[in-house]
């Protein structure tokens, strides 16, 4: 805590020093077209700039004098505005689109360009345009699977939403809607994610380095902005596609001033499941729909406000037998206040909420086994643009969790008795500040401290646990009774230089720390996983991270290279026990094992940035090991999510205004699996002898994707496309699970089964829109 | 409660429609055997029998020649041990010991040099009410399913294991439950197989049904319903061995049970 003083005083002192004859231009940058705030768009005078904050908000810092400012953002026209600085204005600019008159289909597509001067390193950006391109399973365009194909960000393997990045498990990604945590960002038990591409404006992940900002998962931050609504005209587009259908609709509430969105996505597999006469098959369930809403509103020129919602929800059922659904819903009210030109203020009000729902009818049973996590968070942060060498911001973040790890409900008569799992609360606070601060023209460093304390309060039985896993000790704790309260330094640095005007190092360190843990045996991600907060047994996961990169940018800025390696230390990693029973109540640190986990790796990346080819091609070398106390024998093994080599190459062509092409191929080395050393007999049937953990792998996966979009009409009113796709193109059988069985008709042999899931999915989709 | 999250895991199988199977050629490594001890106890008379076996490498057959010359011992709530004799190779046996609800027994095994010993305590019994069968309709076919009802006493930590034989021969599935969310409750539980879609394996009418039901300790239901792991199917779960209750480095169970039978011709 003294520290923190230290610092912001150390960095006040320093700020003031630099007093001279300066003026500060602040203002926000907006699309033309449908007056969208543009995140991360530029605005230049020669060898000094600044890119906007996430809210459109910019603020540069310059001595007396005359400019001409370069105002520019992907996609859109660059403006150049003369401006005579001999006090602060403000200069709020809307930028056109690129005339579609142009003789030649230029594309530009990386969305902001990695800056060579800023310190930020591990961060991957799409834009909408590219996860537009870029062919899909059933032709569902997907964020979380477009993430995928960039360096250090692994699928989790298909039929799975979950992705790891860097050697972090699935559950330590801080998966971000507008602010608000997603617990489940998946659909269909993982095939789908929960993310609406029609809706979303921005998607940033942080691989390293992470900004003071974030906190609270050991291994990324995936960052999703939904759009704000066009505040300009109405719009409506839609899709209609094999699996689902999408309708958006957004427009102007005052012109100028207020918009609203509403997007809405539904899929219809059980349409078809309707059709049927048997009873057996139109009685049963599967579906997920998502609807995302949007409203903003200008209060006067400082002042804006925000409120954002989304809400999905799955249905599994068979008959009236079983029915599982679940679903997020999230929503925040945000209120950007600029005090001046220099100062930017953010509070969002967020609220959480994932549960899930398991309903069973058998005989005289019907159960309902009822799940849910929910977050009350409020989030408030300055942004202060101290002056030309400066850039400051000042935080804190409160949350409160409630956990409910599941109560079951009974009918009269039925097996099972009502009961309720004990519900868990938590209070986790962070403090933060962070510097972005130009030493030189070269050297730019980044330093920021976030602390953080996570307090679990009672009411609830608490435990001690002995190394068998055996119960030693209940205690009981009142209602808002504090049980215990971890306090955790998180130090945030990284730094910047630029060799020349086409190349820079970075280099940086990182700690997270994180308290809520998924705990699952499992190798793809369930619905049903369970959620835990830390307790007094159950430590805080931290990671250290340390990263050094290379970046380049070749051929006049047509390509851009990028090289980044990495070593990360995780401390506190959880697994299961050998026989665990997740499904009891009581302690489930009895069923728990802690231990350490390592990773590290080198990742290049080649870009295409501009041209009627655009691209990528990524590369990744990692390794990943955990070594947990009970499992294996004490020794390192390969975690689940440990992937030797890892390759996606992203081509899309433009061939011309009707045409576009894209296609996609991924490599990787199998999976870390177990496979039996060994057999035996017990009860009369034969079983498997394991002795290493994840000592096999999978056979290497790859797969070509093939997609083309053709433009129907183009009209000032009304345009139309059809997006065709074939997902894994030369029909590869790779291996989603291997198991070991009896042959059927000689049950003296054993052998292995592959099994592999998608060959050839070919879909169509046609997309529409009235402007 | 396990059975739910098969049947979503079967869910997400039925949803891969065009998945497709196929044996594959894997290379695995062979390992140093290890003895597999599996020592039962009933509360019927002269049913005490341990049987020695080791693990074999996974490309060789599934016969499991029993191992000889093992000095085997049991003793009774703390009483002599008595020794057991080999009255078939790997096989030993004790006719005079009489299992009796309520008592501890302690299983002491010698062989190849190795000591592994266990402990088993053998519940009091619950009555096995009925059987009986019932149609049910999963995934469009229906399928016949034998249920079996008992009354779960007021105490809690019962737990209960189930074999179901369907004309003599054994259901390859493990059944097993406990009282953790039907304490004292009147139970119907029944006996879901999944995964076979073998016709000729289907229960049809006219099939002899028997159901042995064995009341089981704690420590036994654990080795029961973490052999799951070891069966090679398991969908998603990471694999690994279940848990024994034999220390010293063996495989296997050392099970002290009551055991009913009811049996049934499928109408």
């Amino acid at each position: 805590m003294k520290q923190t003083f230290v610092l912001a005083g150390l960095l006040l002192t320093g700020l003031f020093l630099t007093a001279q004859q300066k003026f500060t231009i602040g203002g926000t940058l907006k699309s033309k077209r449908n007056g969208e705030t543009l995140i991360g768009a530029s605005v230049r005078t020669g060898s000094t700039g600044t890119v906007t904050n996430d809210y459109g908000f910019f603020s540069l810092t310059l001595p007396q004098g005359t400019y001409n400012l370069q105002v520019s953002s992907v996609g859109l026209q660059t403006e150049i505005i003369p401006v005579t600085l001999d006090k602060n204005i403000t200069l709020n600019v809307s930028l056109d689109e690129i005339s579609k008159d142009l003789e030649e289909v230029v594309v530009t597509a990386a969305p902001k360009g990695r800056s060579l001067k800023s310190p930020q390193m591990g961060i991957e950006q799409l834009s909408t345009r590219e996860i537009k391109n870029i062919p899909m399973l059933f032709g569902e365009r997907d964020v979380l699977k477009a993430i995928q194909l960039l360096p250090g960000i692994k699928s989790a393997g298909e039929g799975n939403a979950g992705f790891f990045v860097r050697g972090g498990a699935a559950d330590q990604n801080l998966i971000l809607l507008d602010e608000a945590p997603v617990y489940n960002a998946s659909h269909l038990l993982g095939f789908f994610s929960t993310f609406n591409s029609d809706a979303i404006k921005d998607v940033t992940v942080y691989k390293a380095g992470m900004p003071a900002q974030y906190g609270g998962r050991l291994s990324s931050v995936l960052d999703i902005k939904m759009n704000d609504g066009n505040n300009q005209d109405y719009n409506v587009s839609g899709g209609i596609g094999l699996i689902s259908s999408k309708l958006n609709i957004e427009g102007p509430l005052q012109k100028d001033k207020s918009s609203f969105l509403i997007s809405a996505r539904r899929t219809y597999a059980d349409v078809f499941l309707k059709l049927s006469s048997d009873p057996s098959i139109n009685n049963n369930a599967l579906y997920f729909y998502d609807l995302n809403a949007k409203l903003n509103y200008q209060l006067g020129s400082k002042d804006r406000l925000y409120l954002s919602g989304y809400f999905g929800a799955d249905k599994l059922g068979v008959g009236d037998l079983f029915a599982l659904k679940w679903g997020n819903g999230t929503g925040t009210l945000r209120w950007n206040h600029i005090y001046s030109n220099k100062v930017f203020s953010n509070t969002s009000l967020i609220f959480s909420n994932y549960n899930y729902e398991i309903n069973i009818k058998n005989g005289a049973n019907d159960v309902t086994i009822f799940s849910q996590i929910r977050d009350w968070n409020i989030k408030h942060e300055l942004q202060w643009y101290a002056n030309d060498k400066h850039n400051v911001r000042i935080g804190f973040n409160s949350i409160y969790h409630t956990m409910r790890p599941g109560d079951i409900t009974a009918s009269q008569g039925s097996n099972f008795n009502n009961q309720a799992f004990q519900r868990r609360y938590s209070w986790e606070n962070a403090l933060y500040v962070s510097d972005v601060w130009k030493m030189t023209d070269k050297l730019t460093l980044s330093y920021g401290l976030r602390l953080t304390a996570f307090s679990i309060i009672g009411a609830g039985d608490f435990y001690n646990v002995n190394a068998a896993g055996k119960v030693t000790d209940t205690m009981r704790y009142g209602a808002g009774q504090f049980v215990k309260t971890y306090v955790n330094l998180e130090p945030r640095v990284a730094a910047s230089y630029e060799l020349n005007d086409i190349s820079s190092l970075k280099v940086s360190y990182v700690r997270n720390v994180q308290n809520l843990h998924l705990i699952s045996n499992s190798t793809t991600s369930s619905p049903t996983d369970k959620w835990t907060a830390s307790t007094n047994l159950i430590k805080p996961e931290i990671s250290d991270q340390v990263s050094l990169g290379y970046y380049r940018n070749l051929l006049d800025n047509k390509y851009e290279l990028t090289v980044e390696t990495y070593y990360k230390d995780m401390q506190h990693q959880i697994d299961y026990r050998d026989g665990a029973n997740i499904y009891v109540n009581g302690a489930i640190e009895a069923q728990l094992l802690y231990g350490r986990g390592r990773a590290y790796g080198v990742e290049w990346l080649l870009k295409r940035k501009r041209g009627k080819l655009t691209g990528w091609l990524s590369y990744t070398l990692a390794k990943t090991e955990r070594k947990i106390d009970g499992i294996n024998q004490n020794q390192w093994y390969n975690a689940r999510q440990d992937r030797t080599h890892d390759i996606a190459i992203v081509a899309m062509y433009q061939l011309n205004k009707k045409w576009s092409f894209s296609a996609n191929w991924i490599f990787y080395t199998g999976d870390a699996v177990s496979f039996p050393s060994g057999k035996y007999t017990s009860g009369g049937e034969v079983y498997f002898y394991y002795t290493e953990r994840n000592g096999y792998r999978l056979p290497n996966y790859h797969r070509l994707d093939l997609g083309a979009t053709l433009q129907l009409k183009n009209k000032k009113h009304w345009s139309s496309e059809l997006a065709l796709s074939l997902y894994n193109a030369y029909g590869r059988e790779n291996a989603y699970t291997i198991q070991f069985r009896q042959n059927k008709d000689d049950p003296s042999k054993t052998e292995a089964v592959r099994t592999a899931l998608f060959k050839y999915i070919p879909s169509i989709s046609y997309n529409f829109k009235f402007k | 409660m396990k059975q739910l999250f098969i049947f979503s895991s079967a869910l997400v199988m039925l949803l891969a429609f065009a998945s497709c199977e196929k044996v594959i050629d894997i290379r695995l490594n062979d390992t140093a055997k290890k003895y597999v001890v599996e020592g039962n106890i009933s509360n019927e008379a002269g049913q005490c029998t341990v049987n020695i076996t080791q693990t074999k490498d996974f490309s060789e057959n599934n016969d499991f020649p029993g191992v000889g010359g093992a000095v085997i011992t049991v003793s009774d709530n703390g009483g002599a041990p008595v020794a057991l004799a080999e009255t078939a190779r790997g096989v030993y046996t004790n006719a005079a010991i009489n299992g009796t609800p309520g008592h501890t027994y302690t299983l002491e095994v010698t062989v190849g040099g190795q000591r592994f010993s266990s402990v088993s305590m053998m519940p009091a019994v619950v009555n096995l009410d009925s059987v009986y069968i019932e149609d049910r309709v999963l995934f469009g076919d229906s399928t016949k399913i034998v249920n079996v009802t008992y009354k779960d006493p007021a105490a809690k930590g019962n737990a209960y294991r189930f074999i179901q034989y369907r004309n003599s021969v054994r259901e390859k599935t493990v059944f097993v439950t406990n009282d953790d969310f039907t304490n004292g409750n009147n139970v119907t539980n029944q006996l879901l197989i999944f995964g076979d879609d073998d016709a000729d394996k289907k229960i049809k009418s006219g099939d002899f049904i028997k159901v042995t039901m064995q009341c089981i300790d704690e420590p036994v239901y654990k080795y029961w319903f973490s052999i799951d792991g070891a069966t090679g199917e398991s969908n998603n779960a990471t694999p690994a061995n279940p848990v024994s209750n034999v220390t010293g480095g063996a495989l296997g169970y050392f099970s002290a049970h009551t055991t009913q039978t009811k049996t049934i011709v499928v109408p």
